[in-house]
């Protein structure tokens, strides 16, 4: 351009030039970069917002509008432009692990780094590992995108802290059991006052306590104490199999003594009652002649009484010794008794 | 012809440097953003909040933008002794804005610098408050209570820890982090910045307080299993006890009541035995003798018989007795 614009002494350098070819192309010169300075504008004069999202659009880098899904119009060349807000859908935000693939199977990854996201302290000065998910949506994009600098790392730092505050608030094995959902509950409460404090143009949906545990080292034993749990059971149950197997039987054999008696009784009874029956027959006969009954009873006692016996003596009446009558004895020799 | 065409060329020149220069007098400022306006190296006026389109003297004023938004400053934990001596790892974080960015840039030039000094002040109030604090304090809130019935339920691990369950909280987390803002809040204006807000995101114990703690956890665990096994065996126990008591009342009971049973049917034989041979005593007694002879006589008996006995008597004398009575 310097070389054209001061006019030579000598030799003008305008000569040159093909003046004529110039004049020849001059209109398409012209209309070219005019074509193509109302394509770039057609092209930067419209937006499409998808369902999911809502603009912002800023004319000088000043908001002036927010758009809903569909196509729409602004003024060319980057004196406005628009910002796509995914507004209406759900964003996550995972604390102690890390979902790494979702196609076919769900897998999880949990690092040292995320470790340390879940190792807190509970009222009780113990340690706990809880896992926790928030569930957000940007309700205001203009705040999300204008408030604060990066509204996720604050988010994150916030929910945090307020997870720690309220477990620091807690015992653990509240939270380990009954308070999970109470826990999750104040955590959703606390983080959204802070979204509002912040002006994140944040809304928490949830806030889901995924696993709670014990720290790792100190799981086996948490696992003892529920195998001891059941080993408490298992002895008692023993002891009441034992019980079963012993007081049927032994009430059994109760009924069995018992009856046994009862047929002691019965035979007793039926004996005396026998006896006394044959006794009163006798007597009744002996009644009808006494002193015959009598002797008769006595021979017939001796009939029986003497084939079975061993040894026989009689005795002279007066004699001292005794006179056997078979003396074939084995020596012994029994001596009565003086009448 | 010639100098229409110089006159065309210096139009085109004219206006390039026009918009040249419009440009260099024009700028904007987005949504986010702040700045302060310097000409030849001085600040001139109030710092431009205002997102749009504003003016500028050309070439010799420029523009120093600074970040409007609320940005974040996340300090490195720190490892701090509490009140009772036990060592914690803190890791804090807070949000922080330029308030004052003319202030801000003369005192700490950027965010670097902002960062920096951020942390020199954030790390030593923290340091205050927290090494004069007691643990539970840090941990616990204000509205720290425990029911007797929680009590009841993890009390299981003795004195000192019932000790530090009851104790009660004076300020609690929320008003620490509250004292640490207050007053590192109070060093920022001179710095031409706003904190906003401060938190703790993380308190942990040291490496080796940590596994202090995981073994007595592990201890306090082991206790409870063996309480509930110790729990199992003495209600085994009890059940075995309560078996053996009831086989004893079954079993005694049944031979109770067989005795009495069997003791009734004695009785009972006896009064008919009684009854019966009442009538004639001596009848009785005889009938009885005989049959005990009958049975109670024989191989191994010696019989000695007198000769005068009412058996032999018949032996020596046939005579009919009336005359040997005579």
């Amino acid at each position: 351009m310097n070389r054209n614009s001061p006019p030579p002494m000598n030799h003008n350098p305008l000569d040159d030039i093909d003046w004529d070819a110039f004049k020849r192309y001059r209109k398409l010169i012209l209309i070219v970069p005019i074509l193509l300075l109302l394509v770039a504008g057609a092209m930067s004069s419209f937006y499409i917002v998808q369902p999911e999202e809502e603009a912002v659009v800023k004319r000088f880098g000043r908001v002036v509008a927010q758009k809903e899904p569909g196509l729409h119009f602004k003024l060319p060349f980057g004196v406005d432009t628009a910002q796509m807000v995914p507004t209406a859908r759900v964003l996550k935000q995972e604390f102690g692990f890390r979902t790494t693939g979702i196609d076919g199977r769900t897998s999880y990854r949990k690092d040292r780094v995320h470790q340390d996201e879940s190792l807190m302290l509970t009222g009780d000065l113990k340690v706990i590992d809880v896992e926790w998910v928030v569930q957000y949506r940007v309700s205001d994009p203009d705040a999300f995108l204008h408030k604060v600098r990066d509204p996720e790392q604050t988010l994150r730092d916030v929910s945090e802290a307020v997870m720690r505050r309220i477990v620091g608030n807690s015992l653990g094995s509240d939270v380990l059991t009954e308070k999970r959902v109470q826990v999750a509950a104040s955590a959703k409460q606390e983080l959204q006052k802070a979204m509002e404090h912040f002006e994140l143009g944040i809304q928490i949906s949830t806030i889901e306590l995924q696993d709670v545990t014990p720290p790792g080292p100190v799981k086996p034993a948490f696992n003892e104490v529920n195998q001891a749990e059941q080993e408490r059971e298992r002895y008692i149950n023993e002891a009441e199999k034992r019980r079963n197997q012993v007081i049927p039987r032994a009430e059994g054999q109760a009924r069995q003594v018992i009856a046994e008696a009862e047929g002691y009784a019965a035979k007793r009874i039926n004996a005396a009652k026998g006896e006394t029956e044959r006794f009163t027959a006798i007597y009744e006969a002996y009644l009808k002649a006494p002193q015959v009954t009598r002797e008769r009873m006595y021979l017939e006692m001796i009939d029986k009484v003497l084939p079975k016996a061993g040894k026989i003596y009689i005795m002279e009446e007066g004699a001292n010794a005794p006179l056997p009558l078979l003396n074939l004895g084995d020596g012994t020799t029994t001596f009565p008794k003086a009448k | 012809m010639l100098n229409k065409q110089i006159f065309s060329f210096g139009a085109i020149v004219v206006a390039i440097a026009g918009t040249f220069l419009l440009y260099a007098s024009v700028y904007t400022l987005d949504e986010a953003e702040q700045a302060v306006i310097v000409q030849l190296g001085a600040p001139v006026g109030d710092p431009v909040t205002e997102p749009g389109l504003h003016f500028k003297k050309p070439f010799i004023q420029e523009v120093r933008r600074f970040d409007k938004r609320v940005i974040s400053w996340d300090g490195d934990p720190n490892q701090i002794p509490t009140r009772g001596e036990q060592f914690i790892s803190v890791d804090t974080t807070a949000r922080w804005r330029i308030a004052d960015p003319l202030v801000f840039m003369q005192r700490v030039q950027n965010e670097r610098g902002a960062t920096m000094r951020l942390n020199d002040i954030l790390d030593s109030v923290v340091r205050d408050k927290i090494s004069a604090t007691d643990l539970v304090e840090i941990v616990r809130s204000k509205d720290w209570k425990i029911s007797e019935e929680d009590l009841a339920r993890v009390q299981i691990n003795g004195e000192s820890d019932e000790e530090i369950l009851l104790k009660e909280v004076k300020t609690g987390r929320q008003e620490l982090v509250r004292s640490i803002l207050v007053q590192a809040a109070s060093q920022m204006p001179e710095l031409g910045i706003e904190l906003i807000d401060i938190r703790i995101k993380r308190i942990d114990y040291v490496e080796a307080v940590e596994q202090r703690v995981f073994d007595r956890m592990i201890a306090e665990r082991q206790r409870i299993a063996e309480q509930f096994r110790s729990e199992g065996e003495g209600r085994a126990a009890e059940i075995d006890g309560d078996t053996k008591k009831s086989l004893a009342e079954i079993q005694s009971e049944a031979e109770r009541a067989a005795e009495a049973i069997r003791g009734r049917a004695d009785a009972e034989a006896s009064r008919i035995y009684s009854q019966a041979f009442g009538a004639d005593p001596e009848f009785y007694k005889f009938l009885r003798t005989l049959e005990s002879y009958t049975s109670t006589l024989g191989a191994s008996t010696t019989l000695m018989l007198g000769t005068d006995s009412e058996y032999f008597r018949y032996l020596r004398n046939v005579d009919a007795p009336e005359a040997v009575a005579k």
